[in-house]
């Protein structure tokens, strides 16, 4: 029971990594700046999928209180300053781009757009230290409470942070050789390839970082997955780069995607049976089990989603056909 | 500092900046399903312009309402982590309910319905913003149902200290939930109604073009927020009993608060139980100005022969009486909020021991950071909503039929 609720979690967060990843990675493009109608066109691409998108977090979290409502308190709060960062990041990225194209004038949009991409910055470096803070086990006290919140300040999370940005900056330019019309995708072909290639040595570099990290080497539970996890980021990644050279850019989405899903995958199987793996006081850390809600509220939430899962998921694809293909001069503008 | 009064503090500018975002979302959403569904039904093209305009300023004001709930729906895992610690078995389930039935599937609706206008049927265009609607009252219900919970705990049994859920019906028919959603709601609607018909009163008062939307505007608005009004006064006279019974020490002395007040000192030792006098400020000038609205009644009549508009000096209350329901709305949640100190959860759980065991700077800069950040994308909001609504209906973004953008200064989008 647990088990299933925690994979669910699992499948709202690796979804709003690879959805929401996109929007931050065509926000990251904006800070190179360019003709307004280019800019324009990137959030065009993302439009009728934007608002979508960022509710995987809101279900995220809304699955972390119902479900695992002790997880929920000491993972927010003991990692304050990270899921502060994200948070804000978040919400700074959900205003600019539904707000950057209501003023009339072009150097207002052209601010608004510096804003959305330092606000991805911040969503993508906060959402990716959180994860490596997790694999680095946090200091809980006996009475299962995290203490202070300088344990994550560590060169492994601040790289680890680096690398989803760096990933989600591939992945959003991967997604816009995709779906921009096909004359615009072929120099953005280029943009992608070299990001792919700064997303695998940004990987690389926070492997290594990890590997060098005792604190990681201790909290992890299951080596297995700890170590093949850098190695299949780094093949979805190469998968990716071919693909964009064969000009295939399904596979590459698809594989960059993956680079964004598998973190979390990884990160739940290598603590797992925990959620919080404890430095400080030994026995302190926090069981998936634990975590989780008593048995009947998570009945009663288990007969909820369970008729619900299908409907939430059906009516995203229905709007990911509706808007499917690349845009054009019949398109909707708004953002 | 003291970590429990920043968080507080923080929990209050959040959530009464959130609800002055989503007040307007709900009323508008309502009124918008009316004007669309008439323009489905009749084919007649000013319910066209009526819908693309007053959809226009509605999707500019969601931005905001999504922004600061986000931040609502972290904050209780940021500051009140001792909340989901101890009764996160019972109150995180109407959250999560709330997430995934309402949250996830609104938004996903809204993108469609901005996107979808000269791209689907207008058949399922219209049913995506029914979607929209109920979605967003489904969530307004269910937020509601975890805030009557904490303001009176009911179906849950305390084992080891943490509440567990053993009746989540009762959480259904809690007294503090029934008349107080309908008390929201009212006021949702009687905000909305005060907006449309206001900003309609500007453009009639400064003869803009368009005198028939904005007249049309205008009537609706005004019969809205009349109606709206007399079920706000009602569900708010209602809930005196079922609240004064569940909470004691909310509306002043009494034997029972006292008898409730040595109950407490017993079992949790000595303290004050009694709310801070701010909820009585914030309930009795919040009634005031409930009576002042009703004052709308006197204005129906003139909507005959247009002796509203004819007038003018009508036009000029109805804008200037604008900020009322957004104090009144604040002053009705500080009423309700401050009026349950010094519990969380009533009788159950102290806000003292809800708090995060964070340090006092990490909060503060939290504080100072994130109301930096909201107060500024929030004036931000508001600035660009008043541009539009003066802007008038003539071309909103909003369902403009696709093509090289009106407004921008290069039209070809291709991308290099
Ligand atoms: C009576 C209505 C009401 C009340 C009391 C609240 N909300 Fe709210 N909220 C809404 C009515 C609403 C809404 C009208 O349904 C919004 C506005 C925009 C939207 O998406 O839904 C919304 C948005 C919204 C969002 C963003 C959803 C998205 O991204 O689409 C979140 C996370 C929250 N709220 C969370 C909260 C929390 C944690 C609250 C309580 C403490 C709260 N809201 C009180
Ligand atoms: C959106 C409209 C709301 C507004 C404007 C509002 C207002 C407030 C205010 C002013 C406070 C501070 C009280 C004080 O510190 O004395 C507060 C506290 C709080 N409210 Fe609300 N509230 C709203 C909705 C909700 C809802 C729907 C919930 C539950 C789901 C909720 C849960 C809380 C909690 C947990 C606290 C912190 C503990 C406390 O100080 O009592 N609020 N709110
Ligand atoms: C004659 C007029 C009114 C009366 C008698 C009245 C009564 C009440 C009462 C007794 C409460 C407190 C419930 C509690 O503490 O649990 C309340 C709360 C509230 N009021 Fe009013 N009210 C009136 C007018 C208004 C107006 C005009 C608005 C806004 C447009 C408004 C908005 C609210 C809100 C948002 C709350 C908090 C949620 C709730 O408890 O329902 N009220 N009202």
């Amino acid at each position: 029971m647990e088990l299933a609720w925690y994979a669910l979690l699992g499948l709202f967060l690796a979804g709003y990594l690879v959805l929401a990843g996109y929007d931050y990675g065509v926000g990251l493009l904006l800070a190179r700046g360019g003709p307004p109608a280019h800019r324009r066109a990137a959030l065009t691409a993302v439009g009728p999928f934007f608002l979508g998108n960022e509710v995987w977090l809101v279900a995220t979290a809304g699955i972390l209180f119902g479900a695992f409502p002790a997880l929920e308190g000491e993972l927010l709060s003991g990692f304050y300053p990270v899921v502060a960062a994200a948070l804000g990041g978040t919400i700074t990225v959900t205003v600019g781009v539904q707000l950057r194209s209501r003023p009339t004038g072009e150097p207002t949009r052209a601010a608004w757009d510096r804003v959305v991409a330092a606000g991805s910055l911040a969503a993508a470096f906060g959402w990716g230290a959180l994860l490596a803070g997790l694999l680095q086990g946090v200091p809980l006290a006996a009475d299962g409470h995290v203490t202070g919140v300088g344990h994550v300040a560590t060169p492994f999370a601040a790289l680890a942070g680096l690398a989803m940005a760096a990933l989600m900056a591939a992945h959003g330019a991967t997604f816009l050789t995709l779906r921009l019309p096909a004359e615009a995708a072929a120099p953005l072909t280029r943009t992608a390839r070299r990001l792919v290639a700064a997303a695998l040595a940004a990987v690389a570099l926070a492997a290594v970082a990890g590997l060098l990290s005792d604190r990681v080497r201790a909290a992890t539970q299951r080596p297995l997955p700890a170590v093949l996890l850098p190695l299949v980021l780094v093949t979805a990644l190469l998968v990716a780069r071919t693909a964009l050279e064969r000009r295939r850019p399904g596979v590459a989405f698809a594989a960059t995607s993956a680079a964004l899903a598998l973190p979390v995958v990884g990160v739940g199987a290598a603590l797992w049976p925990y959620a919080l793996v404890s430095t400080g006081a030994p026995g302190a850390s926090l069981s998936v089990a634990d975590a989780a809600a008593s048995g009947p509220t998570l009945t009663l939430l288990g007969w909820l989603v369970l008729p619900l899962l299908p409907a939430l998921l059906g009516f995203q694809a229905m709007c990911w056909w509706v808007f499917r293909g690349r845009t054009d001069g019949r398109t909707p503008v708004y953002w | 500092m003291d970590p429990l009064l920043l968080a507080r503090l923080q929990f209050a500018t959040t959530t009464s900046l959130h609800f002055l975002f989503v007040v307007v979302t709900l009323g508008l959403v309502t009124l918008l399903v009316g004007l669309q569904t008439a323009w489905a039904i009749t084919g007649n093209p000013a319910y066209e312009r009526l819908t693309r305009f007053w959809g226009q300023l509605y999707v500019i004001n969601y931005v905001l309402g999504i922004g600061t709930g986000l931040l609502m729906e972290f904050q209780f895992g940021l500051n009140w982590s001792g909340l989901s610690r101890y009764v996160g078995n019972v109150f995180g389930a109407p959250l999560a309910i709330e997430t995934l039935v309402a949250f996830f599937l609104e938004s996903t609706f809204l993108g469609m319905w901005i996107f979808g206008w000269h791209r689907l049927r207008r058949g399922v265009h219209l049913a995506l913003l029914w979607g929209v609607a109920l979605t967003a009252y489904a969530s307004a219900f269910w937020i509601m149902v975890a805030n009557a919970w904490l303001q009176h705990p009911v179906g849950y049994e305390v084992r080891d200290g943490v509440a567990h859920l053993t009746d989540f019906g009762a959480l259904l028919t809690n007294p503090t939930l029934g008349l107080a959603f309908g008390h929201v709601v009212a006021a949702a609607l009687l905000t909305g109604g005060m907006l449309m018909a206001a900003v309609s009163a500007w453009h009639l008062i400064r003869r803009t073009p368009d005198h028939a939307l904005f007249r049309a505007s205008l009537r609706i608005g005004l019969v809205t927020a009349a109606v709206s009004i007399s079920l706000v006064q009602g569900f708010g006279f209602a809930q005196f009993g079922p609240v004064g019974q569940a909470q004691p020490t909310k509306f002043g002395g009494g034997a029972q608060r006292d008898a409730l007040v040595a109950e407490w000192a017993a079992r949790f030792g000595p303290g004050d139980y009694t709310p801070p006098v701010l909820a009585d400020v914030g309930l009795g000038f919040m009634i005031l100005i409930g009576f002042l609205l009703g004052g709308l009644w006197l204005l129906l009549p003139l909507l005959w022969r247009d002796w509203v508009i004819r007038l003018r000096f009508p036009l000029w209350l109805v804008l200037l009486a604008l900020p009322l329901p957004f104090v009144a709305v604040i002053l009705g949640w500080i009423a309700r909020e401050v009026g349950r100190q010094p519990w969380v959860a009533y009788g159950l759980l102290s806000t003292e021991r809800a708090v995060s065991p964070v340090a006092p700077g990490v909060m503060l800069a939290s504080l100072i950071g994130f109301t930096l950040l909201l107060g500024g994308l929030a004036v931000a909001n508001w600035v660009l909503f008043a541009r539009h609504a003066a802007r008038g209906a003539a071309d909103p973004a909003l369902g403009r039929r696709p093509g090289p953008a009106a407004d921008d200064p290069r039209p070809v989008p291709v991308l290099g």
